[in-house]
Protein backbone atom coordinates (compact mmCIF):
# COMPACT_ATOMS: atom_id res chain seq x y z
CA UNK A 1 0.00 0.00 0.00
CA UNK A 2 1.52 3.09 -0.78
CA UNK A 3 1.79 5.88 2.54
CA UNK A 4 -0.77 8.13 3.32
CA UNK A 5 0.48 10.35 6.04
CA UNK A 6 -2.65 13.01 5.08
CA UNK A 7 -5.13 10.31 6.37
CA UNK A 8 -7.66 11.90 8.50
CA UNK A 9 -5.60 14.75 8.75
CA UNK A 10 -7.68 17.23 6.57
CA UNK A 11 -11.28 18.33 6.70
CA UNK A 12 -13.62 20.08 4.59
CA UNK A 13 -15.41 22.68 7.29
CA UNK A 14 -17.41 24.77 4.31
CA UNK A 15 -19.44 24.48 1.13
CA UNK A 16 -21.30 27.04 -0.44
CA UNK A 17 -22.71 26.92 -4.39
CA UNK A 18 -24.40 29.80 -6.60
CA UNK A 19 -27.86 28.70 -8.35
CA UNK A 20 -26.97 26.58 -11.29
CA UNK A 21 -28.31 29.12 -14.35
CA UNK A 22 -27.39 29.66 -17.91
CA UNK A 23 -26.75 33.34 -17.94
CA UNK A 24 -26.24 34.75 -14.79
CA UNK A 25 -25.44 38.44 -16.22
CA UNK A 26 -22.10 37.67 -13.64
CA UNK A 27 -18.31 38.07 -14.25
CA UNK A 28 -16.69 34.61 -13.22
CA UNK A 29 -15.12 36.67 -10.73
CA UNK A 30 -18.11 37.92 -9.04
CA UNK A 31 -19.52 34.41 -8.99
CA UNK A 32 -16.61 32.83 -7.32
CA UNK A 33 -17.15 35.63 -4.98
CA UNK A 34 -20.30 34.77 -4.29
CA UNK A 35 -19.29 31.21 -3.73
CA UNK A 36 -16.85 31.87 -1.28
CA UNK A 37 -18.20 34.63 0.37
CA UNK A 38 -20.82 30.97 1.19
CA UNK A 39 -18.45 28.82 2.36
CA UNK A 40 -16.98 31.06 4.48
CA UNK A 41 -19.79 31.81 6.42
CA UNK A 42 -20.52 28.03 6.14
CA UNK A 43 -17.95 26.89 8.29
CA UNK A 44 -18.16 29.81 10.68
CA UNK A 45 -14.89 31.39 10.78
CA UNK A 46 -13.95 35.03 10.19
CA UNK A 47 -12.45 35.66 6.68
CA UNK A 48 -8.92 36.13 8.24
CA UNK A 49 -8.21 32.60 9.06
CA UNK A 50 -8.31 32.17 5.49
CA UNK A 51 -4.46 31.86 4.95
CA UNK A 52 -4.75 29.70 1.59
CA UNK A 53 -6.40 30.49 -2.04
CA UNK A 54 -7.25 27.79 -5.09
CA UNK A 55 -8.41 30.19 -7.38
CA UNK A 56 -9.70 29.11 -10.61
CA UNK A 57 -8.31 28.71 -13.94
CA UNK A 58 -4.87 27.89 -15.35
CA UNK A 59 -3.70 31.36 -15.75
CA UNK A 60 -2.67 34.11 -12.77
CA UNK A 61 -3.12 36.42 -14.52
CA UNK A 62 -7.00 36.21 -16.00
CA UNK A 63 -8.39 39.12 -14.97
CA UNK A 64 -12.21 39.62 -14.43
CA UNK A 65 -11.99 35.30 -13.61
CA UNK A 66 -11.80 34.00 -9.83
CA UNK A 67 -7.93 34.00 -9.62
CA UNK A 68 -6.12 33.66 -6.32
CA UNK A 69 -4.98 37.29 -6.87
CA UNK A 70 -8.65 38.55 -7.10
CA UNK A 71 -10.62 36.09 -4.88
CA UNK A 72 -8.23 37.24 -2.17
CA UNK A 73 -8.17 40.73 -3.12
CA UNK A 74 -12.08 40.72 -3.49
CA UNK A 75 -12.71 38.98 -0.31
CA UNK A 76 -10.22 41.56 1.52
CA UNK A 77 -8.05 38.68 2.67
CA UNK A 78 -4.64 40.76 3.82
CA UNK A 79 -1.75 37.56 4.22
CA UNK A 80 -1.69 34.20 2.69
CA UNK A 81 1.04 31.37 2.72
CA UNK A 82 -0.05 29.21 0.01
CA UNK A 83 -1.89 30.46 -3.40
CA UNK A 84 -2.74 28.50 -6.45
CA UNK A 85 -5.08 28.80 -9.59
CA UNK A 86 -5.88 25.28 -10.47
CA UNK A 87 -9.61 23.85 -12.72
CA UNK A 88 -11.38 20.35 -12.96
CA UNK A 89 -10.83 18.07 -9.82
CA UNK A 90 -7.44 18.40 -9.32
CA UNK A 91 -7.96 21.59 -7.36
CA UNK A 92 -9.43 20.16 -4.55
CA UNK A 93 -6.05 17.99 -4.28
CA UNK A 94 -4.06 20.67 -4.27
CA UNK A 95 -5.60 22.88 -2.05
CA UNK A 96 -5.99 19.56 0.62
CA UNK A 97 -2.19 18.78 0.21
CA UNK A 98 -1.03 22.69 1.51
CA UNK A 99 -3.06 22.13 4.45
CA UNK A 100 -1.45 18.46 4.87
CA UNK A 101 1.93 20.05 4.52
CA UNK A 102 1.82 23.12 6.80
CA UNK A 103 2.31 25.80 3.77
CA UNK A 104 -1.44 26.61 5.14
CA UNK A 105 -3.97 26.09 8.19
CA UNK A 106 -7.00 27.49 6.29
CA UNK A 107 -7.63 27.07 2.70
CA UNK A 108 -10.26 28.70 0.70
CA UNK A 109 -10.67 27.10 -3.14
CA UNK A 110 -12.84 28.53 -5.40
CA UNK A 111 -14.31 27.45 -9.12
CA UNK A 112 -16.08 29.15 -11.07
CA UNK A 113 -16.79 28.47 -14.87
CA UNK A 114 -19.08 30.94 -17.23
CA UNK A 115 -20.32 29.56 -20.82
CA UNK A 116 -17.80 30.56 -23.52
CA UNK A 117 -18.48 32.76 -26.36
CA UNK A 118 -18.72 29.35 -28.73
CA UNK A 119 -21.01 27.70 -27.01
CA UNK A 120 -24.25 28.71 -28.34
CA UNK A 121 -26.02 31.33 -30.72
CA UNK A 122 -26.85 33.50 -28.12
CA UNK A 123 -23.08 33.35 -26.13
CA UNK A 124 -21.84 34.65 -29.94
CA UNK A 125 -24.51 37.45 -29.92
CA UNK A 126 -23.79 38.48 -25.98
CA UNK A 127 -21.04 40.73 -25.99
CA UNK A 128 -19.95 40.16 -22.18
CA UNK A 129 -19.01 37.09 -23.40
CA UNK A 130 -17.52 37.82 -26.74
CA UNK A 131 -15.02 40.86 -24.85
CA UNK A 132 -13.84 38.21 -22.40
CA UNK A 133 -12.74 35.58 -25.19
CA UNK A 134 -11.20 38.43 -26.84
CA UNK A 135 -8.97 40.09 -24.14
CA UNK A 136 -8.74 37.88 -21.55
CA UNK A 137 -5.66 35.12 -21.46
CA UNK A 138 -3.36 35.85 -24.70
CA UNK A 139 -5.65 38.61 -25.55
CA UNK A 140 -4.70 40.87 -22.65
CA UNK A 141 -1.60 42.32 -24.64
CA UNK A 142 -4.26 43.82 -26.79
CA UNK A 143 -6.05 45.55 -23.86
CA UNK A 144 -5.28 49.28 -24.78
CA UNK A 145 -7.10 50.86 -21.85
CA UNK A 146 -3.96 52.36 -19.41
CA UNK A 147 -5.83 51.85 -15.93
CA UNK A 148 -5.92 48.15 -16.49
CA UNK A 149 -2.33 48.38 -17.94
CA UNK A 150 -0.34 47.03 -15.34
CA UNK A 151 -1.43 44.06 -14.70
CA UNK A 152 -0.01 42.27 -17.42
CA UNK A 153 3.33 44.36 -17.48
CA UNK A 154 6.79 44.47 -15.73
CA UNK A 155 6.30 48.33 -15.98
CA UNK A 156 5.28 48.55 -12.31
CA UNK A 157 8.57 47.42 -11.07
CA UNK A 158 10.15 51.02 -12.69
CA UNK A 159 7.33 52.59 -10.57
CA UNK A 160 8.72 50.59 -7.38
CA UNK A 161 12.00 51.30 -8.50
CA UNK A 162 11.50 54.94 -8.22
CA UNK A 163 9.44 55.19 -5.35
CA UNK A 164 11.85 52.80 -3.59
CA UNK A 165 14.77 55.73 -4.46
CA UNK A 166 11.85 58.71 -3.15
CA UNK A 167 11.20 57.36 0.24
CA UNK A 168 14.40 55.74 1.17
CA UNK A 169 16.96 58.48 -0.37
CA UNK A 170 18.43 55.65 -2.30
CA UNK A 171 20.20 56.03 -5.26
CA UNK A 172 20.52 53.33 -8.04
CA UNK A 173 24.01 52.44 -6.78
CA UNK A 174 21.75 50.18 -5.16
CA UNK A 175 20.23 48.31 -7.67
CA UNK A 176 23.75 48.37 -9.81
CA UNK A 177 25.42 46.36 -7.16
CA UNK A 178 23.23 43.34 -7.99
CA UNK A 179 23.64 44.03 -11.69
CA UNK A 180 27.67 43.81 -10.86
CA UNK A 181 27.05 41.51 -8.22
CA UNK A 182 25.31 38.91 -10.39
CA UNK A 183 27.75 39.38 -13.22
CA UNK A 184 31.13 38.76 -11.90
CA UNK A 185 29.64 35.30 -11.00
CA UNK A 186 28.56 34.86 -14.09
CA UNK A 187 31.98 35.85 -15.55
CA UNK A 188 33.19 32.62 -13.83
CA UNK A 189 29.86 30.44 -14.58
CA UNK A 190 30.57 28.23 -17.98
CA UNK A 191 26.79 27.92 -18.35
CA UNK A 192 25.74 31.51 -18.64
CA UNK A 193 25.25 33.84 -21.09
CA UNK A 194 26.60 37.13 -20.08
CA UNK A 195 30.28 36.72 -19.32
CA UNK A 196 31.48 40.02 -19.88
CA UNK A 197 32.44 41.97 -16.47
CA UNK A 198 30.63 44.85 -15.74
CA UNK A 199 31.24 47.77 -13.10
CA UNK A 200 28.89 50.03 -11.93
CA UNK A 201 29.45 53.11 -14.33
CA UNK A 202 28.91 50.52 -17.07
CA UNK A 203 25.75 49.39 -15.10
CA UNK A 204 24.72 53.18 -14.79
CA UNK A 205 25.33 54.27 -18.23
CA UNK A 206 22.96 51.36 -19.96
CA UNK A 207 20.14 52.15 -22.14
CA UNK A 208 16.95 53.14 -19.88
CA UNK A 209 14.14 50.91 -20.59
CA UNK A 210 11.13 52.11 -18.08
CA UNK A 211 12.26 54.96 -16.17
CA UNK A 212 14.13 54.51 -13.91
CA UNK A 213 14.56 51.25 -15.19
CA UNK A 214 17.67 50.45 -17.29
CA UNK A 215 19.13 47.47 -19.34
CA UNK A 216 21.17 45.98 -17.17
CA UNK A 217 18.47 46.13 -14.48
CA UNK A 218 16.52 43.87 -16.57
CA UNK A 219 16.92 39.82 -17.20
CA UNK A 220 18.45 38.02 -20.32
CA UNK A 221 15.88 36.28 -22.30
CA UNK A 222 17.66 32.49 -23.34
CA UNK A 223 16.14 29.06 -24.44
CA UNK A 224 16.72 26.82 -21.55
CA UNK A 225 15.44 23.54 -19.77
CA UNK A 226 15.64 22.82 -16.03
CA UNK A 227 14.35 19.71 -13.88
CA UNK A 228 14.50 18.95 -10.65
CA UNK A 229 13.66 15.36 -8.61
CA UNK A 230 12.43 15.11 -5.20
CA UNK A 231 11.66 12.19 -3.01
CA UNK A 232 11.41 11.75 1.09
CA UNK A 233 14.41 12.02 2.94
CA UNK A 234 13.97 7.95 3.94
CA UNK A 235 14.68 6.95 0.17
CA UNK A 236 17.51 9.76 -0.11
CA UNK A 237 19.53 8.02 2.09
CA UNK A 238 19.81 4.85 -0.04
CA UNK A 239 20.06 6.57 -3.09
CA UNK A 240 23.89 7.54 -4.77
CA UNK A 241 24.23 11.31 -5.21
CA UNK A 242 24.43 13.68 -1.73
CA UNK A 243 20.82 14.82 -1.23
CA UNK A 244 19.60 18.47 -0.23
CA UNK A 245 17.17 18.60 2.03
CA UNK A 246 14.06 21.33 2.22
CA UNK A 247 13.76 23.00 5.56
CA UNK A 248 11.22 25.17 5.23
CA UNK A 249 8.77 27.09 2.72
CA UNK A 250 6.25 29.41 2.22
CA UNK A 251 4.24 31.09 -0.59
CA UNK A 252 3.21 34.43 -0.18
CA UNK A 253 0.00 36.41 -1.05
CA UNK A 254 -1.79 39.95 -0.19
CA UNK A 255 -4.95 42.05 -0.35
CA UNK A 256 -3.62 43.18 -4.14
CA UNK A 257 -5.33 41.74 -6.63
CA UNK A 258 -4.13 41.85 -9.69
CA UNK A 259 -2.89 45.16 -9.90
CA UNK A 260 0.34 46.05 -8.57
CA UNK A 261 -0.44 49.83 -7.60
CA UNK A 262 -3.36 48.48 -5.52
CA UNK A 263 -3.20 49.86 -2.76
CA UNK A 264 -0.10 48.66 -0.22
CA UNK A 265 3.17 49.97 0.09
CA UNK A 266 6.48 48.27 -0.06
CA UNK A 267 6.94 46.15 3.45
CA UNK A 268 3.08 44.87 2.38
CA UNK A 269 4.24 43.14 -0.94
CA UNK A 270 3.64 39.33 -1.37
CA UNK A 271 7.73 38.93 -0.74
CA UNK A 272 7.75 39.90 2.90
CA UNK A 273 4.78 37.33 3.21
CA UNK A 274 6.66 34.51 1.68
CA UNK A 275 9.81 35.17 3.58
CA UNK A 276 7.96 35.71 6.82
CA UNK A 277 5.97 32.51 6.48
CA UNK A 278 9.39 30.97 5.65
CA UNK A 279 10.84 31.96 8.80
CA UNK A 280 7.80 31.31 11.04
CA UNK A 281 8.46 27.05 10.07
CA UNK A 282 12.18 26.76 11.21
CA UNK A 283 14.56 27.90 13.99
CA UNK A 284 17.13 29.11 11.42
CA UNK A 285 17.96 32.79 11.11
CA UNK A 286 19.25 35.26 8.29
CA UNK A 287 22.85 34.58 10.05
CA UNK A 288 22.87 31.00 9.77
CA UNK A 289 22.94 31.40 5.84
CA UNK A 290 25.80 30.90 3.29
CA UNK A 291 24.19 31.76 0.38
CA UNK A 292 20.92 33.83 -0.97
CA UNK A 293 19.09 34.01 -4.44
CA UNK A 294 17.06 36.65 -4.57
CA UNK A 295 14.72 37.26 -7.17
CA UNK A 296 16.43 38.96 -10.37
CA UNK A 297 14.01 39.33 -12.85
CA UNK A 298 14.71 42.70 -12.48
CA UNK A 299 17.19 44.42 -9.84
CA UNK A 300 14.27 46.08 -7.52
CA UNK A 301 12.75 42.67 -7.24
CA UNK A 302 16.73 41.24 -5.54
CA UNK A 303 16.48 44.74 -3.27
CA UNK A 304 12.72 43.54 -2.13
CA UNK A 305 14.08 40.29 -1.38
CA UNK A 306 16.96 40.82 0.21
CA UNK A 307 15.22 43.40 3.03
CA UNK A 308 12.15 40.98 3.26
CA UNK A 309 14.69 38.12 4.05
CA UNK A 310 16.02 40.65 7.10
CA UNK A 311 19.35 41.07 5.72
CA UNK A 312 18.25 44.20 6.87
CA UNK A 313 15.91 46.75 7.38
CA UNK A 314 13.85 48.37 5.00
CA UNK A 315 15.33 51.13 3.22
CA UNK A 316 18.64 49.98 4.24
CA UNK A 317 19.96 47.71 1.15
CA UNK A 318 22.13 50.45 -0.13
CA UNK A 319 24.14 50.91 3.19
CA UNK A 320 24.21 47.04 3.32
CA UNK A 321 25.28 46.61 0.14
CA UNK A 322 28.35 48.69 0.92
CA UNK A 323 29.39 47.30 3.85
CA UNK A 324 28.83 43.97 2.42
CA UNK A 325 30.65 44.84 -1.09
CA UNK A 326 34.19 42.64 -1.81
CA UNK A 327 36.00 45.31 -3.80
CA UNK A 328 38.94 42.31 -5.14
CA UNK A 329 35.91 40.41 -6.73
CA UNK A 330 32.98 42.78 -7.05
CA UNK A 331 30.91 40.47 -5.30
CA UNK A 332 28.46 40.97 -2.27
CA UNK A 333 29.71 38.95 0.87
CA UNK A 334 26.09 39.94 2.87
CA UNK A 335 26.71 40.93 6.62
CA UNK A 336 30.21 39.20 6.00
CA UNK A 337 29.35 35.25 5.18
CA UNK A 338 26.51 35.03 2.55
CA UNK A 339 27.44 35.00 -1.12
CA UNK A 340 24.41 35.90 -4.13
CA UNK A 341 23.41 34.77 -6.58
CA UNK A 342 26.17 32.26 -7.08
CA UNK A 343 25.81 31.63 -10.94
CA UNK A 344 24.53 34.78 -12.51
CA UNK A 345 21.12 34.59 -11.75
CA UNK A 346 18.17 35.75 -13.98
CA UNK A 347 20.16 38.75 -15.11
CA UNK A 348 23.44 37.16 -16.54
CA UNK A 349 23.10 33.70 -16.14
CA UNK A 350 19.79 34.02 -17.85
CA UNK A 351 15.64 34.43 -17.58
CA UNK A 352 14.80 31.28 -16.20
CA UNK A 353 11.76 32.64 -13.53
CA UNK A 354 14.02 32.37 -10.80
CA UNK A 355 13.93 28.40 -11.24
CA UNK A 356 17.51 28.52 -12.36
CA UNK A 357 18.48 29.09 -8.41
CA UNK A 358 17.27 25.54 -7.23
CA UNK A 359 19.98 24.31 -10.01
CA UNK A 360 22.87 26.44 -8.49
CA UNK A 361 21.43 25.94 -4.52
CA UNK A 362 21.60 22.05 -5.17
CA UNK A 363 25.22 22.18 -6.68
CA UNK A 364 26.73 24.44 -4.46
CA UNK A 365 25.24 22.65 -1.41
CA UNK A 366 26.39 19.25 -2.65
CA UNK A 367 30.08 20.77 -3.03
CA UNK A 368 29.93 20.00 -6.51
CA UNK A 369 30.79 23.48 -8.10
CA UNK A 370 34.75 23.09 -8.97
CA UNK A 371 36.51 26.30 -8.64
CA UNK A 372 33.77 28.00 -8.09
CA UNK A 373 32.82 26.15 -5.07
CA UNK A 374 31.34 28.56 -2.28
CA UNK A 375 33.50 27.26 0.31
CA UNK A 376 31.62 25.35 3.11
CA UNK A 377 28.11 26.07 2.11
CA UNK A 378 25.63 24.15 3.57
CA UNK A 379 22.53 26.41 4.20
CA UNK A 380 20.98 28.51 0.78
CA UNK A 381 17.82 30.76 0.79
CA UNK A 382 15.96 31.13 -2.04
CA UNK A 383 13.84 34.24 -2.42
CA UNK A 384 11.89 34.12 -6.06
CA UNK A 385 8.48 36.10 -7.62
CA UNK A 386 6.47 38.86 -8.18
CA UNK A 387 5.87 41.36 -5.72
CA UNK A 388 2.53 40.50 -5.92
CA UNK A 389 2.03 36.89 -7.52
CA UNK A 390 4.20 33.95 -6.96
CA UNK A 391 6.30 34.92 -4.62
CA UNK A 392 8.62 31.95 -2.12
CA UNK A 393 11.18 31.51 0.28
CA UNK A 394 12.70 28.10 0.33
CA UNK A 395 15.24 27.69 2.16
CA UNK A 396 17.82 24.51 1.50
CA UNK A 397 20.07 22.41 3.56
CA UNK A 398 23.28 20.51 3.06
CA UNK A 399 21.94 17.95 6.07
CA UNK A 400 18.19 17.44 7.29
CA UNK A 401 18.19 19.94 10.71
CA UNK B 1 -30.38 59.73 -22.83
CA UNK B 2 -28.00 57.29 -20.91
CA UNK B 3 -25.52 55.33 -22.92
CA UNK B 4 -26.76 51.70 -23.91
CA UNK B 5 -24.10 48.89 -23.09
CA UNK B 6 -23.62 48.26 -27.31
CA UNK B 7 -22.15 52.05 -27.38
CA UNK B 8 -19.76 51.59 -24.63
CA UNK B 9 -18.76 47.91 -26.42
CA UNK B 10 -18.15 50.04 -29.42
CA UNK B 11 -16.49 52.55 -28.06
CA UNK B 12 -14.12 50.90 -26.37
CA UNK B 13 -13.27 47.75 -28.65
CA UNK B 14 -10.38 46.60 -26.96
CA UNK B 15 -11.13 46.91 -23.31
CA UNK B 16 -12.03 44.40 -21.33
CA UNK B 17 -15.43 45.44 -20.59
CA UNK B 18 -16.82 43.17 -17.83
CA UNK B 19 -20.34 43.31 -15.60
CA UNK B 20 -17.94 44.56 -12.90
CA UNK B 21 -16.84 47.79 -14.68
CA UNK B 22 -18.93 49.02 -17.31
CA UNK B 23 -20.68 51.42 -15.33
CA UNK B 24 -16.98 52.99 -14.65
CA UNK B 25 -16.96 53.01 -19.16
CA UNK B 26 -20.01 54.32 -18.92
CA UNK B 27 -19.40 57.19 -17.10
CA UNK B 28 -15.94 57.41 -19.19
CA UNK B 29 -18.29 58.34 -22.16
CA UNK B 30 -19.61 61.33 -20.07
CA UNK B 31 -16.17 62.63 -18.15
CA UNK B 32 -17.12 61.10 -15.55
CA UNK B 33 -14.36 59.33 -13.29
CA UNK B 34 -16.70 56.38 -11.69
CA UNK B 35 -15.53 54.09 -8.74
CA UNK B 36 -17.46 51.80 -6.66
CA UNK B 37 -18.40 52.57 -3.82
CA UNK B 38 -19.99 50.39 -0.86
CA UNK B 39 -22.82 51.88 0.23
CA UNK B 40 -23.21 50.25 3.63
CA UNK B 41 -19.50 51.22 5.21
CA UNK B 42 -18.76 53.91 2.40
CA UNK B 43 -15.41 52.06 1.33
CA UNK B 44 -14.48 52.62 -2.12
CA UNK B 45 -13.38 49.71 -3.95
CA UNK B 46 -10.83 49.32 -7.11
CA UNK B 47 -10.40 47.38 -9.23
CA UNK B 48 -14.10 47.12 -9.80
CA UNK B 49 -15.75 44.29 -7.92
CA UNK B 50 -19.21 43.73 -7.56
CA UNK B 51 -18.59 43.12 -3.48
CA UNK B 52 -17.24 45.16 -0.96
CA UNK B 53 -13.70 44.03 0.34
CA UNK B 54 -14.28 45.34 4.01
CA UNK B 55 -17.68 44.40 4.76
CA UNK B 56 -19.08 42.27 2.41
CA UNK B 57 -21.74 44.03 1.46
CA UNK B 58 -23.12 43.41 -2.42
CA UNK B 59 -24.23 46.53 -2.49
CA UNK B 60 -22.09 48.98 -4.25
CA UNK B 61 -22.62 52.15 -6.40
CA UNK B 62 -20.58 53.94 -8.63
CA UNK B 63 -19.45 56.89 -7.70
CA UNK B 64 -17.64 60.12 -8.90
CA UNK B 65 -14.49 60.98 -7.31
CA UNK B 66 -13.36 64.62 -6.57
CA UNK B 67 -10.27 64.04 -9.41
CA UNK B 68 -8.02 65.04 -6.33
CA UNK B 69 -4.84 63.20 -6.07
CA UNK B 70 -0.77 62.47 -5.39
CA UNK B 71 1.03 61.09 -7.37
CA UNK B 72 2.25 57.56 -5.71
CA UNK B 73 4.20 55.51 -8.50
CA UNK B 74 5.53 57.31 -11.77
CA UNK B 75 7.99 55.78 -14.94
CA UNK B 76 7.96 56.75 -18.37
CA UNK B 77 7.64 53.44 -20.76
CA UNK B 78 10.06 54.29 -23.72
CA UNK B 79 10.44 51.03 -25.02
CA UNK B 80 7.62 48.29 -24.79
CA UNK B 81 7.50 44.88 -24.97
CA UNK B 82 7.40 43.11 -28.43
CA UNK B 83 4.03 41.68 -28.06
CA UNK B 84 2.39 44.22 -26.57
CA UNK B 85 0.38 45.33 -29.19
CA UNK B 86 -1.22 48.34 -27.34
CA UNK B 87 1.87 49.23 -25.87
CA UNK B 88 3.32 49.39 -29.74
CA UNK B 89 0.70 51.87 -30.35
CA UNK B 90 0.71 54.26 -27.52
CA UNK B 91 4.87 54.87 -28.58
CA UNK B 92 6.67 56.58 -25.42
CA UNK B 93 4.31 57.27 -22.65
CA UNK B 94 3.73 58.47 -19.17
CA UNK B 95 2.19 56.66 -16.41
CA UNK B 96 1.20 57.47 -13.16
CA UNK B 97 -0.69 55.34 -10.23
CA UNK B 98 -2.75 58.33 -8.28
CA UNK B 99 -3.29 57.80 -4.68
CA UNK B 100 -7.25 59.51 -5.30
CA UNK B 101 -8.07 62.01 -2.45
CA UNK B 102 -11.13 59.64 -0.99
CA UNK B 103 -9.01 56.78 0.42
CA UNK B 104 -5.46 56.12 1.31
CA UNK B 105 -4.35 53.03 -1.05
CA UNK B 106 -7.15 53.74 -3.50
CA UNK B 107 -5.17 54.34 -6.76
CA UNK B 108 -5.63 54.86 -10.58
CA UNK B 109 -3.31 54.26 -13.15
CA UNK B 110 -3.47 57.32 -16.11
CA UNK B 111 -1.16 59.37 -17.64
CA UNK B 112 -0.26 63.08 -16.83
CA UNK B 113 -0.69 66.32 -18.70
CA UNK B 114 0.15 70.01 -19.03
CA UNK B 115 3.74 68.60 -17.20
CA UNK B 116 7.07 67.25 -18.28
CA UNK B 117 8.00 64.05 -17.02
CA UNK B 118 11.44 65.41 -15.55
CA UNK B 119 9.22 67.73 -13.77
CA UNK B 120 7.04 65.02 -12.02
CA UNK B 121 7.37 64.23 -8.35
CA UNK B 122 6.25 61.72 -5.97
CA UNK B 123 3.33 62.54 -4.08
CA UNK B 124 3.10 66.14 -5.78
CA UNK B 125 -1.01 66.79 -6.02
CA UNK B 126 -2.80 66.18 -8.88
CA UNK B 127 -6.18 66.61 -10.89
CA UNK B 128 -8.51 65.26 -13.15
CA UNK B 129 -8.78 66.33 -16.94
CA UNK B 130 -9.55 65.04 -19.48
CA UNK B 131 -7.29 64.59 -22.87
CA UNK B 132 -7.60 63.18 -26.68
CA UNK B 133 -6.81 59.71 -27.26
CA UNK B 134 -7.78 57.57 -30.26
CA UNK B 135 -10.90 59.90 -31.24
CA UNK B 136 -12.17 59.51 -26.81
CA UNK B 137 -11.69 62.27 -24.13
CA UNK B 138 -10.08 59.93 -21.38
CA UNK B 139 -9.03 60.41 -18.03
CA UNK B 140 -5.00 61.97 -17.38
CA UNK B 141 -3.73 63.91 -14.81
CA UNK B 142 -1.87 67.51 -14.32
CA UNK B 143 -0.54 69.39 -11.29
CA UNK B 144 -3.14 70.63 -8.98
CA UNK B 145 -1.79 74.06 -8.71
CA UNK B 146 -2.12 75.05 -12.36
CA UNK B 147 -5.64 75.60 -11.98
CA UNK B 148 -5.72 77.26 -8.69
CA UNK B 149 -3.11 79.94 -10.07
CA UNK B 150 -5.34 80.76 -13.38
CA UNK B 151 -8.30 81.49 -10.80
CA UNK B 152 -6.39 83.76 -8.61
CA UNK B 153 -5.27 85.68 -11.36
Amino acid sequence: MARNPLRGQVAVVGVGSTRYVRDARKTHLGLGLEAAVAAIKDAGIDKSEIDGICGSGRDTFSVGDATYLAVQGGLGIEATTWVLNSWLGTCFVYAAQAVATGLCDTVLIVQAHRRGADTSQSAVADPFRQRAAALTGAGIWRNSDLAQRWYHSGEAYAGWTARYMHDYGASKDVFGRIAVNNRSHAVRNPNAVMRTPITLDDYHESREIWAPMQLLDMDVPVDIGEALVLTTAERARDLPGKAVYVDAMSMGGTGVGEYYENGIGWTELSPWRAMAGMWNRTDLGVDDLDLFFPYDGFTVGAVQFTEAAGFCGPGEAADLFESSWDKQRSILRLRGRTLVTTNGGNLSQGRSGGFNYYAEAVRQLRGDCGDRQAEGARTALIGAGSFYHDPVAVLLTAEPQ
Amino acid sequence: MPVSDDEVFERFPDVLITYDNIEHYRGLLEQKLLINRCDDCGYWIYPHRPLCPRCWSWSVTPSQVSGRGQIYLLTRIQQARANDLAGQQQGAVVLVAVELAEQKGLRYLSTVDEVAFTDLRHDMAVELTWIERNGLRVPAFRPAHLHEEARVG
